[in-house]
């Protein structure tokens, strides 16, 4: 053999253990960071995963107002970054004909939504004698939201806004009873993360949520807000703004934006055909099973096809479900869930009001409608298929 | 020299400082975000921003000689409506904002000019 046939057996050698080290590698669990990460990337996801679990008291940037005293007592289940039990309250008031000089939706901004905190310090409750933020009684809609794991939003983010606007039907030219259409932040640019998929990116997520979560002010959110549109007594508010760094808020941002989905379980004959199912009878149209990212300064975001089933955008679920209004989105109008880990949930749809997957999709109205239909059309067997599919994602 | 004339030295004098006070020089802020209120007779906007959930009011004066555009155009201030996206600079005073330039770049309903 002569040197250059050594040459080329010796990266045939590479590339057979790096195929077999992938084909071997371990299917992504709960918790578990997006595979491909360097020594220093890694790193930085486990001291970001520390700031994620931080406990805040008042005396280190908690509250006035609060619902949780840190990101993991939301996000718990069944590991850091999943899911939680806590139903939070959001308020807005809605007028199909707007008064004069109004837009159809108010927030509430002004009055302290669209998040009404349910948790106060005790250096608040002495000082104004409340126990959480009233909602006003301009509300016209009070929501419950439940805290979905968010495992795989790093990759929700990198998916380009292109390929979100491009399933984008809102006047159903298609004819197909489905009409997504995007929701936009204040400041024009597309949402998508979020129930009604206001925010436009998982950092705005991530800083606006330790203000308005946690009641933590960070460099990019420095304003504490109000309680009911009033300002906070100063003795009720002593640390000074920000009440966390840049370094730490960037290290909570890398934990959360590095956290792999799930890995689908593999499919059997039941699941095969249940995933069939799902798509016979049209789930498919706005869960949509997979997204692509675009290109990006970290490798393991970059160029991945995400399992994510949802399409980002909104849709009219129905009167039943409908409940506060959003910038452009209507009581009624959501943003399809994405199903990457429902397995691990326990409870379902943004307020968390349906105990089981059957419940859930039996609650589902408006431009689901049809599909919902199938669903109860479908033989038990077909029906418990479809749900055994679910459950493998 | 009267007390009156010592009085209107300190008057004049004054006065310019006092408007320095009330007005900055430069903006020092800027924004993009949905008008929520116009208030033409109070020359005053209120626009709606913030950070993911943390959204916030941000009211602002809009003295007479601010420049309000549209794609190049001038604009009236009663031109402007709730649910314009506007990109404003603007400037602390004492007792809330001032606003240097105001442009429209959007509606909430359709998104910003020239994007899809």
């Amino acid at each position: 053999m002569n040197r250059r046939h050594r040459r080329l057996a010796g990266w045939g050698v590479v590339l057979v253990l790096a195929a077999g080290s992938a084909a071997c590698r371990r299917p992504a669990q709960p918790g578990d960071p997006l595979p491909g990460l360097s020594k220093v990337e890694r790193a930085r996801f486990d001291s970001g995963r520390v700031a994620f679990e931080n406990v805040f008291t008042p005396g280190t940037g908690l509250g006035p107002l609060f619902n949780a005293d840190g990101c993991a007592e939301c996000h718990e289940e069944p590991v850091t970054g999943g899911a939680g039990d806590e139903i939070e309250r959001h308020a807005a008031a809605f007028h199909a004909t707007p008064p004069t000089g109004a837009r159809p939706c108010d927030e509430l901004v002004a009055l302290g939504g669209p998040v009404f905190q349910q948790r106060v310090t005790p250096a608040l409750r002495a000082a104004v004698g409340i126990d959480s933020e009233p909602v006003p009684p301009e509300a016209t809609a009070i929501a419950g939201r439940s805290s979905p794991d968010i495992f795989g939003f790093g990759l929700l983010d990198a998916v380009p806004d292109s390929e979100i606007l491009a399933r984008s039907d809102p006047d159903d030219r298609d004819r197909d009873g489905i009409s997504g259409r995007p929701n936009r932040f204040f400041d024009g640019r597309l949402g998508r993360f979020g129930r009604k998929a206001l925010v436009p990116t998982l950092r705005e997520f991530n800083d606006g949520a330790t203000v308005a979560e946690q009641g933590v002010t960070n460099p990019t959110a420095p304003d504490e807000g109000t309680f009911g549109g009033r300002p906070f007594p100063p003795e009720t508010d002593p640390t000074p703004e920000p009440e966390i760094s840049r370094e730490t808020i960037d290290l909570v941002d890398f934990f959360v934006r590095l956290l792999a989905p799930p890995a689908p379980l593999r499919l059997n004959g039941q699941t095969r055909h249940g995933r069939a199912a799902f798509d016979s009878i049209g789930c498919a149209a706005c869960h949509v099973p997979a997204l692509h990212t675009a290109d990006g300064p970290i490798l393991a975001l970059r160029h991945r096809t995400v399992a994510a089933y949802t399409d980002l955008l909104l849709h009219d679920m129905g009167p039943e479900l409908a409940d506060i209004c959003l910038a452009n989105a209507t009581p009624s109008e959501f943003r399809t869930e994405p199903l990457m880990g429902v397995r691990l949930m326990t409870r379902f749809l943004h307020d968390g009001r349906a105990t089981t997957l059957e419940q859930a999709i039996e609650l589902h109205n408006g431009e689901a409608a049809r599909s919902r239909d199938r669903f109860r059309t479908l033989t038990a067997e077909d029906r418990a298929a479809l749900v055994a599919f679910l459950k493998t994602l | 020299m009267s007390r009156c004339v010592l009085a209107s030295f300190c008057i004049i004098a004054a006065f310019p400082t006092a408007a320095t006070a009330q007005q900055p020089s430069a903006p020092t802020h800027s924004m993009q975000g949905a008008v929520r209120v116009v208030d033409v007779r109070g020359r005053a906007v209120e626009v709606t921003t913030g950070v993911g959930m943390a959204l916030r009011i941000v009211r602002l004066q809009v003295p007479a000689d601010v420049r309000v555009t549209a794609a190049g155009a001038a604009l009236a201030l009663s031109q402007l409506a709730p649910g314009d996206i506007v990109r404003v600079s603007y400037g602390g005073k004492p007792g809330g904002y001032l606003a240097y330039t105001i442009e429209r770049v959007g509606r909430m309903a359709t998104g910003l000019e020239g994007t899809p």
